[in-house]
Order: C-alpha cells, then structure tokens, then sequence
C-alpha cells in the first residue's frame, strides 16, 4: 500500500470495508430480499385476476380462517401464562428457579416435527390418554384441540422470554410502593406492572404471532391434512406445491409473505417505542437545580 | 405511633440478617438505623413495613400485634432509596395513587383528591411540576415527590430506605434539613435507614448503630457519638486512631484512670483525630513523633504523623496549623484531649469490620 495519506488508527483498510460490506449486503440480497421477491413474483406470473381468483378459492380462504383462529386462540393463552411465569421468574426466588427458565427454553430446542410427535404419543388413538378420550368421544389429534395445542407449545417461550430481562431490570421497587400504597394485587398489577411492560409484552406478541400463524411442522404432524377442515395456510401451500398449482401455492405463500411485512413493521415500530422509553429513562438528568427555597422555611 | 419490635430474627440461607432484635419507637420520634452496609438495616426497615417476614420476634404498633400484618393494610409510607415512581405516571398520578387505590367506600372524590394532591405538591414545594414524568425530574426531586406520594395515605408511621443515598452532597443537605422540618410538621414516627453518620447524627432523635445483625447502641445521637458503648461505634462514627496499649505503653499511661481497672497489656485506646493536639515543644506524656503529610482540607489541616511504626491522623484548625508552622519531617509531641479505653478482646471481634 503506497498512500501517503493519513488513516486512523482503529480503521480497517478501505478495501477491506467495501469487501465485507458487499458480502454482508450480497448475503441479505440472495437469502433474504430474492426469497421475498420470487415468492411475489410467482404469485402475480399469471396476472392479478388469477392471483386473486387463487386466494379466493375455498379451501384457501378455509385454511386463512383456520390459521387466524388458531393464532386468536393460543395468544390470550401466551400472554396469561408468558407473564405469569416472567412474573416469577423476575420478581421471586425459589427453589429450581433455573429449571424453569431451562423449561421455557423447551420448545426452541426441540424440532417442532418431534414435538408434533410427542403430542399424537399422548392423545393419538394409540397414545397415552388415547382410549379416555376417545370413549369420552374428545377428539383431539388429527382435529383443532390439537393444531391448538402444539401450536401453544411451540409459541410459548417468545412472551415469557421477552418479559424475563425486562421484569428483572425493572426490579420490584415500584409494585412493593403500590402495595405499600394500599394497592391490592390486582390494582398493582394493572395500574404498576403492565403499563411498565406493555411494549415489551406487545413485541412478544407479535413474534409469538408470526410463529403460530406460520407454524409448519408440528402441526403438519397432528393435524392430518383435512382439506377445508385442518389445513393451516403453510400446510395449504405445501399441498399446491406439490400438486404443481403454483399460482396457487405461492398466492397463498404471498399471503404468509405478507404478514411477515407487516410483523416486521409493527415489531420495528414496538423496538423503537422501547428504545424511546429506555433512553427517556436513562437520560441524564439536568443537576438540581430546585430551589434553595427548602433551605429558608422554619 | 409508636412500633415495638421484640426478639425480631431474619435470616437468609445461612446468613444471619438480624439477631434477635429489640427496639421501641416512641411515637413522634425521628430514628436512624445507622450502620455499614450488610448490617440488617434495610431488612429490619422491610420488616416494620411487612415486606419481609421475620422468622421469630413480633413487630408492634401502637401497642397492636403487626406481625401478621399484610403491607398494604399497614398504613405506612414507604421511601425507597431509587425512589421507585410509577414511571409511566405523572407526578400527579404519582402522588394521587395511594388515594385511587382505595376501596370505593374510603376513596376521595376526585375533587378532594386533587385538593389533597396538591396540597401536598405545595408541601414539597414542587406543585409546579404536577404534569412532567418522573424521568424529566431531577434526583431530588424525585425523592420530594416520592416523599409527598407516601404522605397521601396519612401513614402513622414513615419508614425511609436510604433516602438521599442517591444524591449529591449538596442536595442531600438540604433535604434531611427539611426531612427534619416535615417530620416535626406532621407529627407522625419516622424510621430511616443510613450508612451516612453525618445524616443520622444531624436529623435524628435517636439513633440506632447496628452491626452485623446487632444492635450495638440505641442512644440521642450526642450519646453515641460521646459515649460510644462499643469500639464498634466508636470507629463507624467518625475517623480514629487506635493504640494497642502493649505496643504503645505511654498511652495507656494517659488514658490511666480508665487503664487502670484492667490489665494493661490488654487495652485498646481510641483517639479522635480532632482530639489531639500537636504541640512544638516536648510536654508530659506527649508522644513524639514526627510530621509525614500535611494536608489542607477545607476549613481544617489533616496531618499525618509517624510514631514508631504507627501512623496517627490528627486534624487541626486552619489557625492552629498556622502558629505551628508544620513541615515533613518535623519533631512534635502529641497530646491527646480525650482517650476511649475499650478492652482488646472488644476490638478484636470487631477488628475487620467496616468503619474509617
């Protein structure tokens, strides 16, 4: 290298820089905004009408239902049962504490494919409550208890996970003031607690959505690929595919391709109210500057 | 209201929180629980509020069995040291909490209770921020605010958690000053926790120096801080030098009508720096030594001397300094004004422990 002319100390080369942004720019391009582009691009090859005609075919729109019923569903679930066990996890100690937080992790570390099969294992009609439930006529695999199920398995750390660090670093000198206040439980819980996670609740909302509406393997596994009845959008697609109807597989794939936009947005928004939050809490504070007026009353 | 607190023991695992703990409030009075940090303190604070649950011992008001009692229907007013506001409220809904909070039976409407919210921002002197968020208020502002919020309920008692620990020095001044004004205005028993000796000796009616899980004294401050009943609060209240007696033979000679009654070999004498004097010229059981640092700190001199191996802090007033013309490296004689003779084994158990 002949340049004469001065660089920093702590900067790389130039040409190392452009290097590795262009490998980092040319890998999102080819794994992240390609995939995005191909799946509208094959939806709409055969133009608008078709694209349109696709989504409102009947199983389509069957499979969309299913998929928002399910995610309507599990979510009320994932939130009472995410913040309670943050709750725990961040404002008490006790005995196999990390346990529990192991516990949670659960569902991130089992492929969901085995998950699915654990779940026919317990309720299938050879499974572990198989004949109890099926001389009480409950079906539950191959039908909706089941999709509803695994799915709640599948989604349930990203709430519990999400609340965790917050609760811990919001400590619990605020609930303990409300009590102290004469506050009841539930009074501390919606006046004190909530409105302090709100934001850090609504993003694990959102990523537990995304993931119960796309969902694949563990429900492909119990829900037995009834057309119109248990097909989720994802199961829906893979059936087109395989049956070479490709405006209609990647229609409803662009449906799935949507809703990740759009969670992508609404979780951009909730990360950059957070920040807001964070940073008016830990912005510095001008120096006192209140009166010496306390000094002059007797 | 006074709190009774009788044979009060908490403990953490295998640690020993408080041991056995005995102490009466009278009502009106303002007691510091002062001591290092690890003390018990704070935990002996959480338990008078019900946030914590002793293992054994009862906690009183007004002569009523408390023990029991859930936090929230104790009726006190809690002061956290990080002030813990409601964050995501104003300074208003702040202060107002305590008020909507209440059984619709008790609760003010919301005329009185805009009434009494700003009565008591007047009383803080801070009704001017009413509507900001606790995040645009400054960290003595905060505690003001917070102090006001735990007043809304009308507490009998008021339990402060290290209340200005947070602060700069200046604004901690001033607070405790009008802590002090505010207790003596409402007329209600206050309880506050501090390391700062300082702060406990300038508010408090009594102070309560603990250690360890202990008591070591309950006395005005005056007492504790002239009358030290351990070798403990001798040292945490205020700088000292200590004189091992076997090593430092001519001191225990000064200190000799307490000396006397124990054996000599096995004392120890504790001599407040501001306790002794320097003097340029030899006198009678002055102790020899000779000048190693001079430091001017403010209105006083802080001279460190050597006699012997020992090191010797003693501190002087500026004019005093100036007739006596120290230098390093100077002879002078030292004469202690007031010795403390406790005897060895006192110190030793508590040799090790936190203090100057």
């Amino acid at each position: 290298m002949s340049t004469s002319s001065p660089r920093r100390a702590n900067a790389e080369p130039r040409w190392l820089r452009l290097t590795l942004t262009a490998v980092a720019l040319g890998f999102l391009g080819l794994f992240l905004a390609l995939p995005l582009v191909a799946v509208f691009t094959e939806a709409l090859r055969s133009g608008w009408d078709n694209y349109l005609t696709a989504l409102a075919d009947r199983e389509a729109l069957a499979a969309i239902r299913l998929t928002v019923f399910i995610a309507v569903f599990v979510l009320p679930f994932n939130i009472a049962v995410g913040v309670a066990a943050a709750w725990a996890i961040a404002k008490f100690d006790f005995r196999g504490k990390s346990l529990l937080i192991t516990l949670i992790d659960l569902p991130f570390a089992v492929s969901p494919v085995v998950v699915g099969l654990v779940f026919l294992m317990i309720f299938g009609a050879q499974g572990l409550l198989g004949p109890w439930l099926s001389a009480h006529e409950i079906k539950v695999v191959f039908a909706l208890p089941g999709m509803i199920l695994v799915t709640l398995f599948i989604t349930f750390p990203f709430v519990a996970r999400e609340l965790i660090p917050l609760m811990q670093a919001q400590g619990k000198d605020e609930e303990e003031a409300a009590i102290s206040l004469g506050a009841t439980g539930w009074q501390m819980f919606f006046r004190v607690t909530l409105p302090n996670i709100k934001w850090g609740l609504l993003y694990g909302v959102i990523l537990a959505n995304a993931r119960a509406m796309g969902e694949f393997g563990a429900v492909s596994v119990v829900s037995g690929h009834i057309r119109g009845e248990t097909n989720t959008l994802p199961l829906h697609v893979e059936i087109l595919y395989n049956e070479y109807n490709a405006v209609g597989s990647f229609a409803a794939a662009s449906v799935l391709a949507l809703l990740a936009l759009v969670t992508l947005v609404a979780k951009t928004l909730v990360e950059w109210r957070m920040r807001r939050e964070t940073e008016m809490l830990a912005a510095t504070l001008a120096p006192e500057a209140t009166g010496t007026s306390t000094g002059n009353r007797s | 209201m006074s709190i009774e607190i009788s044979g009060v023991t908490k403990r953490f695992g295998s640690f020993t929180a408080l041991d056995n703990i005995h102490l009466d409030i009278p009502t009106g009075e303002l007691v510091a629980l002062l001591g290092p940090s690890g003390c018990g303190k704070t935990t002996l604070l959480r338990i008078i509020a019900g946030m914590e649950s002793a293992d054994a011992g009862h906690v009183k008001f007004a002569g009523e069995e408390a023990t029991h009692l859930h936090a929230r229907e104790r009726k006190v007013g809690f002061v956290f040291q990080h002030y813990a506001l409601f964050r995501h409220m104003t300074v208003f809904e702040n202060v107002a909490f305590g008020l909507r909070v209440k059984p619709r039976a008790e609760r003010p409407s919301e005329t009185e209770i805009r009434r009494r919210v700003s009565e008591l921002l007047k009383l803080v002197q801070l009704d001017w921020l009413a509507e900001r968020y606790p995040s645009q208020l400054s960290g003595g502002q905060r505690q003001r605010i917070a102090l006001a919020r735990a007043l809304a309920v009308e507490p009998k008692v008021l339990l402060l958690d290290e209340p200005f620990g947070a602060l700069d020095t200046k604004v901690r001044k001033e607070l405790r000053r009008w802590l002090r004004r505010l207790h003596d205005e409402m007329h209600i028993s206050s309880v506050f926790v501090t390391h700062d000796q300082e702060e406990a000796l300038e508010v408090a009616d009594r102070v309560v120096v603990m250690n360890h899980g202990k008591i070591e004294q309950i006395g005005s401050p005056d007492e504790v801080y002239s009358n030290p009943a351990s070798p403990f609060v001798y040292q945490f209240l205020g700088n000292v030098n200590v004189f091992h007696s076997r090593v430092h033979g001519d001191w225990a000679e000064i200190g000799r009508e307490e000396a006397q009654t124990r054996d000599a070999g096995n004392v120890v004498a504790f001599v407040r720096p501001h306790d002794i004097e320097i003097e340029n010229a030899p006198v009678a059981g002055g102790l020899e030594s000779l000048v190693q640092e001079v430091h001017t700190i403010g209105p006083l001199v802080r001279v460190e001397l050597a006699h012997g191996p020992e090191l010797v802090e003693v501190e002087l007033t500026r004019e005093r300094a100036a007739t006596l013309t120290l230098g390093k490296g100077q002879r002078v004689w030292l004469r202690p004004r007031q010795v403390k003779v406790f005897e060895a084994s006192a110190w030793d158990l508590e040799d090790g422990g936190s203090g100057i």
